[in-house]
């Protein structure tokens, strides 16, 4: 589960730049979770030393939200 | 400079660095969860763990590390590259 979340920003009319419109930004599954709870299940090392976390629940890879609209 | 290591070598070198990161995960897990005894039991196994792959690396490749940290062979063979930050 992947949290993006995104908004609209307001713009002018005598801004100069092409608007991106919509904009997105992701947050972290450890926000929805306040205290770690025990006995996660885990990666093996070999995984957790790939994905940069030992417990699955706090794997977040990035996905570009801009890429799948141009 | 030698340039060819076997394969194994990184081998090894993967393994103790996934064993690496998985201490420094349960370091800072237990930090915040200072009773969780299962947990403590899987830090002190992957800390042996360490030791052992360690050991193996060093009595092949030579000590990774110095000042008393890793022992030596004879001749003192520090001196002798590679070293780990350089493969």
């Amino acid at each position: 589960m992947k949290h993006v979340k995104s908004y609209v920003p307001f713009h002018s009319r005598f801004d100069p730049c092409q608007p991106i419109g919509r904009k997105y930004y992701s947050t972290p599954p450890h926000l929805y979770m306040t205290f770690q709870p025990y006995n996660l299940p885990q990666f093996s090392p070999q995984e957790a030393l790939k994905k940069g976390t030992l417990w699955p629940a706090f794997y977040d890879y990035y996905e570009n939200p801009y890429e799948r609209r141009s | 400079m030698e340039t060819g290591l076997p394969a194994e070598y990184y081998q090894l070198l993967e393994e103790l660095q996934a064993v690496d990161f998985v201490l420094v995960e349960l370091t800072l897990y237990l930090d915040t969860h200072p009773n969780d005894t299962a947990s403590i039991h899987q830090f002190n196994h992957y800390a042996q763990e360490r030791k052992k792959l360690k050991k193996a690396i060093e009595s092949k490749y030579g000590p990774m590390q110095q000042y008393g940290n890793s022992y030596s062979g004879a001749p003192w063979d520090w001196n002798k590259g590679p070293w780990p930050w350089q493969v």
